[in-house]
């Protein structure tokens, strides 16, 4: 039986009926992983793996937790203790965390077992899979390796996709998480800022960075965050709000407002994804939602992919300054200190992130800031006040998650065509005001999926699961893998 | 905001790393398309007038750590990362003003 | 032409706390090291900085001691800059609110006060340590995230002397509030200076020069007038002073060169998007105040108001926080404030120094030094009774007392006792009588000393002389 292509909850109740040991199903993830050629994985801990599994197998089942010798996979920007983790650069190359990220810790507590850690667009910053130090990361609903799986969470979303695990952590900064889940048919889910402590994970943008993840159904996802959510005294910036019991939601749309932002799904013009849409929102009407098209200002939603780059791109810089080769990393030898650092900079960062970083350190310079980091700070006032006017009158935002399927690899990303910068980029509105977001599969066009977004208000994510347990079902998408008969 | 070449070497010196001759070109355009993308935020009535928002939502907390020592980590570790040591220090080249 | 020197300060401070400003690594100067770091400290990817509530308490100490305008939250912003003792390559500082603003410190010098602003006064984190040897430099991150406190005057400072007192004041408020050991030579306390002139009468200011490597207060006043000559100098001689950052060298006994600013640094201050702000409110703030231990001025005031202490006094005392708390204690249990203010400032001062001991270890109590200072006042016994006394106190503590009639000490002031020993003496001694009345002061003085070797030392000299004094006229 394929064990790791079911859900958290299904290999669980297998756990519980006795069909089925930790040690067996993680063999047989083990085994998909090494045969897998998406180009995924970075670095891996299958002894480990099998021998918690086997320490388990040997143990009663443990009843209520439903995360009990479940294997996952971990975004390489995530603190693993003993584990190199190098956030596919190679500036962080040898690099081997003295601890564990808090969410680590506490999926431990739980009994889950690591299979290792996955590749990223480097450090985090990019959307497309291609930029991480081991190179592209591919979509595995394309055989042919042409296609992108999206990024920054690359191989979280492949591994998942390819039915290796039930689920993968990645981080969602602008979009990190939610696009790539869109290209892979995924479940992609980002919670409040704040909602999930950050501790160990490698800072892109603090202001809009969250630990996310992938799994394939809306409960795994309500479950995963029962147990992460929760204030951590080592992240300051972690919620003191209580948390919610997330898996008892009760799937309803009854009496529920979904606003459809016009501004945004206009640029739309995919006819699979728009009939696939209209579809699902003439399901929701039927079973009792409200939906209603709302205008959000043309030139706001214009300005959103602006906001998030040169917030993004300033803060990365900042944030990326430690990386420098004295006290961890990639070290060069150079005659005088400067020399090092400058040898190892620059030969640890890729082009594009040496790129980035310039124009991040550009708009960070006191002449600059007003006109460009200060400028952008405040454009994200508006635009955020804007969105959370709306989310006073509705309960959740609802628009496809991409313009269309997953790219080729060779095709540019227009960013000079306004039209394709809304649609692709508008995912970022939910890192700018630090709101819940979840990504699940919506369609498929030429046999690839395509997913559709909902974004709900903050700290209110247990409304957001019922919603989009709603549409799970009206799209029949439920487990949606690699190889799925439909 | 006008971008030449040599004021982005100036930034990438300031930044401690270099770059190609080619990557400054690829670097060249791509101001070329901020440039571009900050005409969008420009075009945001008053939008140089509002406060800037820092963090997601305002929010403030009240709690502060207990000044209570935690487990420092041995030197061993600290130093299980660092490329050259020399007792028990972390070496560099000499470090002159 | 007539120049005047405008003179600012920038002291930083390393605060007392168990552990650093924002992780829970302990803290302590003698370890080996890179033992004393955690992955925060060595800016390891992932982690984030936890602000440490005691050095928030430190730093209101000082505020309130320095009549500043006290921020109810806490804002924290990013100085970015690259250096090898900075493993963040950037330093979380406080730059648009500062915890504290607008106060300032009066100077009284020579009995002239001078009031200087206090522009600012914010919380910050320190660097690594750096050895330099050979061709290497080493680096040990003991020190990197503990807590500093940047204290920033007003230009308001016009001299050397004003400059040193105003270091030492801050040094007093340190210690006095326990929020550091203030050790100019150990690094607790490091003082740079900004320095410029200007003609007398103008507004505008002139050239500012920094000053580094104070390594003590009489340094720091030696150095700014040495800076102030050397700037008048260059200008006389027609020349223009230069920005820049100079050092003082002390074996040529001047200020050296550096390095030249040409620009302002830019350190693309923004803020640290890892610590939302923090709201303290007036209470907790009201709270640490109201547990702060006794300000410095207040003590002085409460030294000369209620103990009537001089000046002279007052100033020995407070030179250490150890010696005024001993003061404090020992006159809970007596009136006589100026003789224990004398038995410190000397025979306990003395015995200290010469045995190398600090007055926390003295094993003296501060109530049994009391009581001697009330048996002196009551003419119980002498002021050379009182010191050997002592002495046996510095060993055992024990009531002084019980002391005195062990050594057979008690004083004689029983009149009845002294007029018959006095009789005796000018019965022994008629001709020293005629010396006296005959104008031979010294004659007095010489019966003195006869009454007191009679009495082994025992007789009250004051009630002695009186009675004496008495008797001779008789005769």
């Amino acid at each position: 039986m394929d064990y790791t292509a079911l859900s958290i909850k299904e290999i669980h109740d297998l756990y519980l009926s006795g069909k089925v040991t930790p040690l067996q199903v993680v063999e047989q993830a083990i085994a998909k992983a090494q045969k897998d050629t998406n180009n995924a994985l970075e670095k891996t801990t299958f002894a480990e793996a099998l021998k918690q599994a086997k320490d388990l197998s040997n143990s009663p089942v443990e009843k209520d937790n439903l995360l009990w010798g479940i294997p996952y996979f971990i975004k390489d920007n995530i603190s693993t203790k003993g584990v190199e983790t190098t956030a596919s650069s190679n500036i962080l190359k040898g690099y081997i965390p003295l601890f564990n990220a808090e969410v680590i810790t506490r999926l431990n507590n739980k009994k889950a077992i690591s299979l290792g850690k996955t590749t990223l667009d480097e450090l985090a910053m990019g959307g497309s899979g291609m930029s991480g130090h081991l190179g592209y990361t591919f979509n595995p609903y394309d055989e042919t390796h042409k296609r992108r799986v999206g990024g920054s969470s690359a191989g979280s979303a492949a591994v998942v996709a390819a039915g290796i695990v039930p689920f993968a952590l990645g981080s969602d900064t602008g979009d990190s998480v939610r696009k790539p889940a869109s290209y892979a048919g995924l479940v992609g889910f980002k919670p409040t800022w704040g909602r999930i402590s950050r501790f160990g994970l490698f800072p892109f943008t603090p202001s809009l960075d969250a630990i996310g993840y992938f799994t394939r159904s809306v409960f795994d996802a309500a479950l995963l965050l029962e147990v992460l959510a929760g204030r951590d005294e080592k992240d300051f910036t972690s919620s003191l709000k209580e948390v919610n019991d997330y898996t008892k939601y009760r799937a309803g749309v009854g009496g529920v407002k979904i606003a459809l932002i016009k501004g945004i799904s206009d640029k739309i013009t995919n006819k699979t994804l728009l009939e696939a849409y209209e579809k699902s929102l003439k399901e929701l009407k039927n079973r009792g939602a409200i939906i209603e098209y709302v205008n959000i200002d043309q030139v706001l939603i214009n300005a959103i992919f602006s906001t998030y780059f040169v917030l993004s791109c300033a803060e990365s810089t900042s944030n990326n300054a430690n990386l420098d080769g004295v006290k961890f990393g990639l070290r060069q030898a150079g005659e005088t200190y400067l020399d090092v650092i400058k040898n190892t900079r620059t030969k640890g960062f890729s082009p594009l992130i040496k790129r980035r970083f310039i124009i991040g350190a550009y708009s960070l310079k006191q002449e600059n800031q007003e006109l460009l980091f200060k400028r952008a700070q405040k454009a994200r006032r508006l635009i955020v006040d804007e969105v959370n006017k709306v989310l006073s009158k509705y309960d959740v935002i609802y628009l496809p998650a991409a313009p269309g399927i997953a790219p080729e690899f060779n095709q540019k990303a227009d960013n000079l065509n306004i039209e394709h910068l809304v649609a692709d980029n508008h995912l970022a509105i939910a890192n700018l005001a630090g709101l819940p977001s979840i990504t699940l599969p919506l369609c498929l066009d030429n046999d690839l999926p395509i997913g559709v977004n909902l974004t709900g208000r903050a700290f209110a994510e247990k409304q957001l699961f019922a919603i989009a347990a709603v549409v799970e079902e009206i799209t029949g998408l439920k487990g949606l893998q690699v190889g799925s008969k439909k | 905001m006008k971008i030449d070449k040599n004021k982005l070497k100036e930034l990438a010196n300031d930044l401690l790393f270099d770059m190609s001759e080619q990557e400054y070109d690829t670097l060249l355009m791509e101001f070329g398309e901020l440039v571009t993308q900050m005409k969008l935020l420009e075009q945001i009535p008053n939008v140089d007038e509002g406060e800037p928002l820092i963090y997601p939502f305002e929010t403030t907390n009240s709690f502060l750590r207990e000044d209570e020592p935690g487990v420092p980590l041995s030197k061993e570790e600290v130093l299980s990362n660092v490329a050259d040591s020399y007792a028990g220090q972390v070496r560099l080249p000499k470090v002159v003003n | 032409m007539e120049y005047e020197a405008v003179i600012g300060l920038e002291i930083h401070i390393e605060t007392k706390t168990k552990t650093k400003m924002f992780s829970s690594s302990p803290v302590d100067y003698s370890a080996a090291p890179n033992t004393l770091v955690t992955p925060t400290d060595l800016a390891h990817p992932g982690t984030l900085p936890r602000v440490n509530k005691r050095a928030v308490e430190n730093a209101i100490r000082v505020c309130h001691a320095l009549n500043m305008e006290i921020d109810e939250t806490l804002y924290f912003d990013r100085k970015n800059y690259f250096y090898s003792d900075l493993p963040k390559g950037y330093q979380i500082t406080q730059d648009k609110r500062p915890i504290g603003k607008k106060g300032y410190l009066d100077l009284n010098i020579d009995g002239q006060v001078t009031r200087i602003g206090i522009t600012r006064l914010h919380m910050e984190e320190d660097t690594a340590k750096q050895l330099h040897i050979l061709d290497y430099s080493l680096i040990d991150y003991n020190r990197a995230g503990i807590p500093l406190i940047e204290v920033v005057s007003e230009p308001d400072i016009r001299n050397g002397k004003e400059a040193a007192k105003f270091v030492e004041l801050i040094r007093e408020i340190v210690t006095f509030t326990d929020v550091s050991d203030g050790k100019m030579e150990e690094g607790s306390l490091r003082c740079d200076v900004n320095v410029s002139i200007r003609p007398k009468g103008r507004e505008a200011f002139g050239t500012k020069v920094e000053v580094k490597n104070l390594n003590s207060i009489s340094n720091v006043e030696k150095v700014i007038d040495i800076e102030i000559e050397r700037q008048k100098q260059v200008l006389a001689s027609g020349g223009q002073v230069i920005q820049e950052t100079r050092r003082y060298d002390d074996e040529v006994k001047t200020t050296i060169s550096m390095r030249v600013k040409n620009s302002a640094v830019d350190y693309k201050y923004y803020p640290e998007a890892n610590l939302v702000p923090i709201h303290i409110g007036r209470e907790f703030i009201d709270d640490v105040i109201k547990n702060c231990p006794e300000l410095p001025t207040t003590k002085r005031m409460r030294y000369a108001d209620q103990f009537k202490l001089s000046q002279f006094d007052i100033d020995i005392l407070l030179a250490s926080k150890d010696v005024s708390n001993y003061f404090d204690e020992s006159v809970k249990h007596t009136t006589n404030y100026k003789l224990v203010a004398n038995l410190i400032n000397g025979e306990i001062a003395t015995f200290l120094n010469k045995n190398n001991v600090q007055i926390t270890s003295l094993i003296t109590s501060p109530k049994n030094l009391a009581r001697v200072a009330d048996m002196i006042n009551d003419g119980k016994i002498s002021n050379k009774q009182a010191r050997t006394i002592l002495e046996h106190l510095f060993v055992e503590d024990q009531d002084p007392v019980q002391v005195a009639k062990k050594l057979n000490m008690v004083q004689i002031s029983d009149e009845n006792a002294i007029l018959a020993l006095v009789n005796v003496v000018l019965d022994e001694n008629p001709s020293v009588i005629e010396d006296y009345k005959n104008g031979k002061d010294r004659a007095f003085g010489f019966l003195v000393g006869i009454l007191m070797k009679k009495s082994q030392g025992k007789i009250n000299p004051s009630i002695a002389s009186t009675i004496l004094k008495q008797e001779i006229e008789k005769r």
